[in-house]
């Protein structure tokens, strides 16, 4: 039994973030995560349940500029299957691509699971390697104010973030990649589907003449949050991919990590993937 | 057609055995139009919820459930207070439905209620109130045999340490036990240490086996009701409801008589439904205060926490061997995590020690084992029965004394494997055996030899990628197990007007397809198409005896006694047909619904015109037979000693991996099995059992894994209990060998539990293959692939103990 007193369904992002004021509110977007988490008695719905999906500002995949926006509500599925997300973002396509089952991707949103901030969350590894910014809309007096945070900073620990308990995502904006761009998604999970990341691998590097620069590498379930690995990017800064360059960024990957033991696996053996794995992306590249 | 012609109308012969027939239950539950237990509901019916343990093990100082028993819309609130005739359960007589003074186990029932919504029964638990005082926790078995550990089941006494005046009786819930151990088993055969030391190579290795579960899809459940007259009725997923109801009866201090159990459809049960669980009857106790119908379900994490596991087994195997490959003896001692409480399942070792002393010809076997509580779940009987344990450790084993002796895998079994006429040092007499049929079946057609020679030859060269090939044999039971006073089963026969069957049996459908296969059998003696059968096999108000399902029996138990009953209604027809037309019972036969000329086929008459006309005369008369068949098998003697079943199933099945070194990743590829399941009656449901099997086996093997830590269970949901999903199960080549066994109905022989046997044992050789590394413990996940394969896994020696 649940405190829940309201259900809300507004068709406007001024409604929606109006609500939001009092900040006692549950939002709902695919609810693949708030149902498992509610009924496990993990989260307690707030006074007022708001269901998001009839907003119309949240939706949609589009080129704005030299930026891909994908709206809150876009589901993994609709990713996954958009062109222009095939075209520039094909390491999120890998990602959504293992992510979870068929039910699941149709149900489950971006907004969802970059607001449900799992470390193991499967697409915000793309999103960090990638430079992704996170809108966040609300209004603190009677107008509505939209600003974005990179990714990079958006989280703080197991289901926490910086948005405030009056705001809500309202998408992600991604740069288009350039040319020499090339980037890399590996989720280590002991089955094809239906599984949560073990550890996994995000990378994303412009290379021009051999040598990589811009290099972004990000690590799932291996952290409190999903991480930027600075060392490891240090590693592969401005250099060729040789065997060299390649075993030095996968031991850096190794020893900056600080995993925990978990039902999944443990800390020894996820540092051990992130080395090996690592390796293997990078072989992977520079063939 | 003239008259003339008509008059010739010749029936060509046609068989049911061996043809691909769906189902019969198929089409209601592809359609979702099965009604499993979860969707009966009883008008005026209230629902049970169980209040479980907060501690693994405690003494219980006081419950309080005023609150409870106060919220609007709760009928009855019981703990053992309530119930002061409760009496244990169990083959041991261990436990009581509702905890009496101590909790042993996360899962430990304290109360009960009975309310008018599911919502309010887990409200009102939520008011109960327990004090608890911790004792130690024996979270693993090898603590539990140290001298001076905590004695799970002592002596009872009060919350204040008096004596608890409990009804006086002998169990072990009344009276307690002085140690830990649950139960033990010691066999033996030969002489070990006189043939060890006539043996060339001996080996001895540690092999640990882990936690797994059932994972029915349908949650466990019942619904019960009394009637004014204190008749109880009650809806039911058990496996064996004839002996259940004697057992309810015992429960509930009343007459079996008033007893009816009702089978609504199963969702799954592999042995996981052959016990009285405490959720039974306390669903009956509720019903009983509130004089109101009860339904209790399992929610998903309930299913995980209350149910039986898979025996977890340490065990050290000493196996020895000639040079040139005679096996010469083996020494087995294991340890059982028994759990807090006993159920059938802690008898598994009926089953192991015979695959230690009659897979393979071995002259000498000595067997022990010891089943000892701990505060962890309790184990209980599933599909394979200790098999699956006991096969990992032996076909590990022979692998390991082939190499040590420089020979191959293959030849080496096919000098140890047996041959039909042997009668084992533990009395099984294989009266139809087709082992080495299997065996060479699954070798050709994997290319096993081939194979494992060039992975053999690949394990040292460089790439992160190893593959592997192994095979793993195994002997079950396949013509029931004479465990109970009797192991037979009964039917009732009918035929109607229009020569339609009712066939009424004692045997349980579980999913299994014993409605379709019981029907193929009839309809083969009475000539009539499976769509002229009805089964009845839910009620036992209604069908006749059988001893359960279980020990893969069914089609051999059950499939006799329903040939029985149509072979009685074949001849009383036959000899009806034989005054009609003036001449002998063996001049006729039935078929294609017609009473025929045995000869030529020529069609005499319609069976249903025929028994219209003996039902529609002056001294009328129906087809209606009966018949109770009981298999020539004996009871095992008090050595174990006894040919047990009346036929044993054979199987063999090659594995073949690839291993990824840098990650521990398995893949499977393909499975090669072959069975000897005496015949095939219906292809397409053995073909469906084998697959079925197969996939469990390989769940045991690489993937599920019921996490238990100091007694508490840290994963009970399929997000971290990781069943099999379809993209990984592998490409499968299954062959039947039909060895036609005498006794069995058509020739067949019981398969149910055998395709699962194999899997784990032939996954360790085959990963050995691969990568020169063995792993003695399961399951093969990743990590603790990648572990081994890079010297992180110590070897395990469990020094053999045995209970005194
Ligand atoms: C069987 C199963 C398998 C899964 N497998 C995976 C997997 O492989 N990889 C993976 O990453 N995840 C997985 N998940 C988790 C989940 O599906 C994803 O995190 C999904 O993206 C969540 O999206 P949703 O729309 O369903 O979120 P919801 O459940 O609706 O919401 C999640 C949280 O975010 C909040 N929220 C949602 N949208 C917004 C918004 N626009 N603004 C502010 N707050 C918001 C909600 O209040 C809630 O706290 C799995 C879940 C299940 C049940």
């Amino acid at each position: 039994m649940t405190e829940l007193k309201r259900y809300l369904a507004p068709t406007s992002l001024d409604q929606a973030v109006e609500c939001l004021k009092g900040g006692n509110v549950t939002i709902l977007a695919g609810g693949t995560d708030l149902t498992p988490q509610s009924q496990a008695g993990r989260i307690k719905f707030k006074q007022t349940l708001m269901n998001i999906r009839h907003i119309p500002q949240l939706t949609g995949i589009t080129l704005e500029g030299k930026e891909i926006r994908i709206g809150a509500l876009a589901t993994i599925t609709e990713i996954m299957e958009h062109p222009l997300v095939r075209q520039h973002l094909p390491v999120l396509v890998e990602a959504c691509d293992h992510f979870a089952s068929d039910q699941i991707r149709n149900a489950g949103t971006i907004g969802g699971n970059i607001c449900n901030a799992s470390p193991a969350g499967d697409t915000l590894i793309p999103l960090l390697v990638l430079d992704a910014c996170v809108e966040l809309a609300s209004m603190p007096e009677a107008k509505l104010y939209r600003h974005c945070m990179p990714i990079s900073t958006f989280f703080t620990g197991p289901g926490k973030t910086r948005k405030s308990l009056c705001e809500l995502v309202t998408g992600v904006r991604i740069p288009v990649p350039g040319a020499g761009h090339v980037s890399r998604f590996y989720k280590h999970g002991t089955r094809p589907a239906l599984d949560i990341s073990t550890i996994s691998i995000g990378l994303a590097a412009d290379i021009h003449d051999g040598v990589m620069k811009n290099v972004r590498v990000a690590f799932g379930a291996v952290a409190p949050t999903p991480l930027r690995a600075t060392a490891t990017e240090s590693a592969l800064e401005g250099r060729h991919l040789d065997a060299a360059t390649i075993e030095a960024a996968a031991i850096a990957a190794r020893d900056e990590v600080n995993p925990i033991d978990d039902v999944r696996a443990t800390a020894w053996y996820r540092k051990e993937m992130i080395h090996n794995m690592t390796k293997r992306l990078l072989e992977n590249v520079s063939a | 057609m003239t008259v003339a012609e008509k008059k010739h109308r010749v029936i060509e012969p046609d068989s049911l055995i061996g043809k691909r027939i769906p189902k019969m239950d198929a089409p209601d539950k592809a359609s979702g139009r099965t009604r499993y237990i979860h969707d009966i509901n009883l008008p005026g019916q209230l629902h049970g919820r169980i209040l479980r343990s907060a501690r693994i093990h405690a003494l219980i100082k006081s419950i309080d459930t005023s609150a409870a028993r106060a919220l609007p819309g709760v009928h009855v609130v019981i703990t053992a207070a309530d119930i002061p005739d409760q009496r244990p359960i169990g083959v041991a007589k261990d436990h009581f439905p509702l905890k009496v003074g101590r909790v042993r186990s996360e899962r430990d029932e304290i109360a009960a209620v009975a309310a008018e919504s599911e919502e309010i029964a887990e409200a009102a638990l939520k008011l109960i109130k327990v004090e608890y005082e911790d004792l130690p926790v024996i979270g693993n078995p090898e603590d539990s045999i140290k001298p001076g550990a905590v004695l799970i089941h002592p002596e009872p006494h009060g919350a204040d340490g008096s004596h608890l005046h409990l009804k006086q009786g002998t169990s072990i819930a009344h009276r307690g036990k002085a140690d830990n151990v649950a139960m033990r088993f010691d066999y033996s055969h030969g002489d070990v240490v006189q043939a060890e030391a006539e043996s060339d190579v001996v080996i001895e290795d540690s092999f640990k086996l882990h936690y797994v579960t059932h994972c029915c899809m349908g949650v466990s459940g019942m619904i019960a009701e009394f009637d004014s007259a204190g008749n109880v009725l009650m809806y039911s997923n058990t496996q064996v409801p004839f002996l259940h109801k004697r057992e309810f009866a015992e429960y509930l201090n009343i007459d079996p008589a008033r007893i009816r159990i009702i089978q609504p459809p199963i969702g799954g049960g592999f042995g996981s439904k052959l016990d009285i669980y405490p959720f039974e009857v306390i669903c009956l106790f509720l019903a009983r205060a509130a004089k109101r119908p009860v339904k209790m379900l399992f929610t998903r994490e309930e299913e995980f926490l209350a149910s039986p596991t898979r025996q977890p087994v340490l065990l050290t195997l000493r196996s020895g061997c000639k040079k040139d490959g005679t096996l010469t003896f083996r020494q087995v001692h294991t340890l059982h995590d028994n759990g807090a409480y006993t159920s059938w399942g802690a008898t598994t070792p009926f089953v192991m020690m015979q695959t230690f002393s009659s897979l393979y010809r071995v002259p000498n076997c000595d067997y022990h084992t010891a089943a000892v509580y701990t505060n962890n779940p309790y184990a209980g009987s599933f599909r394979g029965y200790g098999n699956l344990q006991a096969t990992f450790a032996i076909e590990q084993h022979m692998d390991m004394l082939a190499e040590a002796i420089g020979m191959d895998p293959l030849e080496f079994r096919m000098k140890n494997a047996q041959d039909a006429g042997e009668v084992t040092g533990q009395g099984m007499s294989f009266k139809s055996c087709g082992f080495k049929d299997c065996i060479k079946s699954a070798a050709s057609r994997s290319d096993f030899s081939r194979k494992f020679a060039e992975n053999h030859a690949n394990q040292k060269k460089p790439g992160n990628i190893k593959r592997g090939i192994g095979m793993a044999s195994m002997l079950h039971v396949g013509g029931g197990a004479k465990i109970y006073p009797s192991d037979g089963c009964g039917t009732i026969l009918k035929m109607d007007d229009f020569a339609n069957v009712t066939l009424i049996t004692g045997a349980s459908e579980i999913g299994q397809g014993s409605e379709t296969v019981l029907s193929q059998l009839v309809c083969e003696e009475l000539g009539l198409p499976i769509s002229a059968v009805t089964v009845v096999n839910n009620d036992t108000a209604i069908t006749p005896w059988d001893v359960g399902v279980h020990a893969s029996r069914t089609t051999f138990i059950a499939g006799n006694s329903a040939i029985g009953a149509a072979k009685k209604a074949k001849s009383k027809i036959l000899a009806v047909a034989a005054k009609k037309f003036d001449c002998t019972e063996a001049d006729l036969d039935l078929r294609g619904g017609f009473v025929i000329r045995a000869d030529s086929g020529e069609a005499l008459v319609e069976l249903s015109k025929l028994l219209r006309n003996l039902h529609f005369q002056d001294k009328a008369e129906l087809v209606m037979t009966t018949f109770y068949y009981e298999p020539p098998s004996v009871h095992q003697d008090k050595g174990f000693k006894g040919d047990v079943s009346a036929a044993y199933a054979w199987g063999n099945q090659v594995v073949e991996v690839e291993v990824d070194t840098d990650t521990g990743f398995i893949k499977l590829l393909k499975v090669t099995g072959a069975h000897d399941v005496g015949r095939v009656l219906n292809r397409l449901g053995i073909e469906g059992q084998i697959e079925g099997g197969v996939v469990m086996g390989q769940g045991y093997a690489f993937t599920e894994d019921l996490m238990i830590e100091d007694g508490k269970m840290k994963n009970p949901n399929f997000r971290d209990y990781k069943l099999v999903t379809a993209p990984e199960i592998p490409e499968m080549d299954i062959a039947f060998i039909e060895s036609m066994d005498g006794e069995g109905p058509q020739g067949a022989k019981g398969v149910g539990e055998a395709p699962a046997i194999c899997m784990a044992a032939a996954a360790a050789n085959a990963i050995a293959n691969a990568t020169g590394v063995r792993l003695f413990e399961l399951p093969f996940t990743p990590e603790k692939v990648y572990r081994a394969l890079h010297g992180q896994t110590p070897k395990r020696y469990w020094k053999p103990w045995k209970a005194e």
